[in-house]
């Protein structure tokens, strides 16, 4: 993947951050909001879904930059990619888990 | 009357006023431990720049005193160094501009590697530089070989890059860039602006070729956008603009636009001359 399609993706993230993170307040203390969100688990979890999702990109990209920048190896660069990437996916199960869980889901 | 007035102020312009304090940063890494300073103290006019200065001292005091120049106009980009902290030509400084209290402090430049003293080692930077294809690339190789004419091109498309033509390649806005500071990998605000000079040049087609250098790891996207590569610009190029362009370039070109229409051939008697 090119440098600028995970910046691009950096730059998504963080726009699905603000939407995602506004419905996710609105729908915890907004009561017509609550009503309509977290009325429907489906929705709610599809929601908190993608925020986790966007979430996690934009966080670990950020570090995968910091660190790429700090030791420019090119070896370094393509394991810090992986690494991240690795921990990113891992996160997000551990993550998506426990959002059943509080759901009741599973 | 009036012309030996005249004369006169700009003989004052050579008349010393006073003395000023020259610290230098010496260091041979051949043959020092550590780098030390050493401090001159020298008789200056108004009109002496740094680089008469150093040049009196390099003649009366200190034969050994290493820093490089060539054109003395700031025209080659040869003589950047870090005056009082900030990089600067110092061909066109003039002492008493920089002086704080009577003294001023000079140092290679930052972000390169010494050769000897004020000397740094510009391979990398050059390197970089090359790295982005700083040439016109055509893919009608007949025409270039055979030319019938000369490209056209407008003014408005030749402001888009006219400003970075200027760029002397001093290496003082890769010495200013934090990032480089920390990824000796990263292009750097001079590679990067000429890269994008080059692509939004309607004489250009090689957008391809440079888009696989300068969208990876440590490209254009390692830019934070800090802008002192623009602060210590000598000639007033704004690379980190150049930077945030080439960016939105490389974004428009994964949605398929062009960043700019083929030039056309306008036939000319250039043609007629080469083939004469």
């Amino acid at each position: 993947m090119r440098e600028s399609t995970k910046m691009l993706l950096h730059y998504v993230t963080a726009l699905i951050i603000i939407v995602t993170g506004l419905i996710h307040l609105l729908a915890n203390n907004d009561p017509n909001v609550g009503k309509l969100i977290s009325s429907n688990t489906y929705l709610y979890l599809g929601n908190m879904a993608i925020f986790l999702a966007a979430l996690l990109y934009h966080a670990f990209n950020g570090i995968r930059v910091i660190l790429i920048e700090l030791v420019p190896d090119k070896c370094w660069t393509k394991l810090i990619g992986w690494a991240i990437l690795l921990i990113g996916v891992v996160t997000y199960i551990v993550g998506f888990q426990v959002l059943l869980m509080a759901l009741g889901l599973i | 009357m009036e012309s030996s007035s005249v004369m006169e102020s700009s003989m004052d312009l050579w008349k010393p006023v006073g003395t000023v304090k020259i610290r230098v940063y010496k260091y041979n890494p051949r043959k020092d431990f550590a780098p030390g300073w050493k401090e001159y103290e020298i008789e200056v006019s108004r009109g002496t720049t740094i680089l008469d200065a150093l040049l009196r001292i390099k003649e009366e005091t200190d034969p050994s005193l290493a820093f490089r120049y060539s054109c003395g106009q700031a025209l080659c980009g040869s003589c950047a160094m870090m005056v009082n902290g900030r990089q600067m030509l110092i061909c066109r400084t003039r002492v008493l501009e920089v002086a704080k209290g009577g003294k001023i402090e000079l140092r290679p430049l930052d972000n390169f590697p010494i050769i000897r003293d004020l000397a740094c080692d510009f391979k990398s930077f050059f390197d970089k530089h090359r790295a982005v294809k700083p040439w016109i690339i055509r893919k009608d190789v007949e025409e270039l070989e055979n030319p019938t004419g000369d490209y056209k091109q407008t003014i408005e498309e030749y402001a888009r890059y006219y400003q970075f033509t200027d760029c002397l390649k001093c290496g003082a806005c890769y010495s200013a860039c934090p990032t480089v500071a920390t990824d000796h990998e990263y292009l750097g605000p001079q590679a990067l602006s000429q890269a994008y000079r080059y692509i939004v040049d309607t004489r250009d087609d090689g957008l391809e070729e440079r888009i696989a250098v300068v969208d990876s790891d440590h490209g254009c996207w390692r830019c934070h956008f800090a802008t002192s590569c623009s602060d210590v610009c000598p000639k007033y190029v704004d690379p980190a603009q150049g930077i945030q362009l080439l960016k939105k370039l490389i974004l428009r070109s994964k949605l398929g636009f062009k960043p700019h229409k083929p030039a056309e051939v306008l036939p000319s008697k250039i043609g007629e001359v080469k083939r004469g």
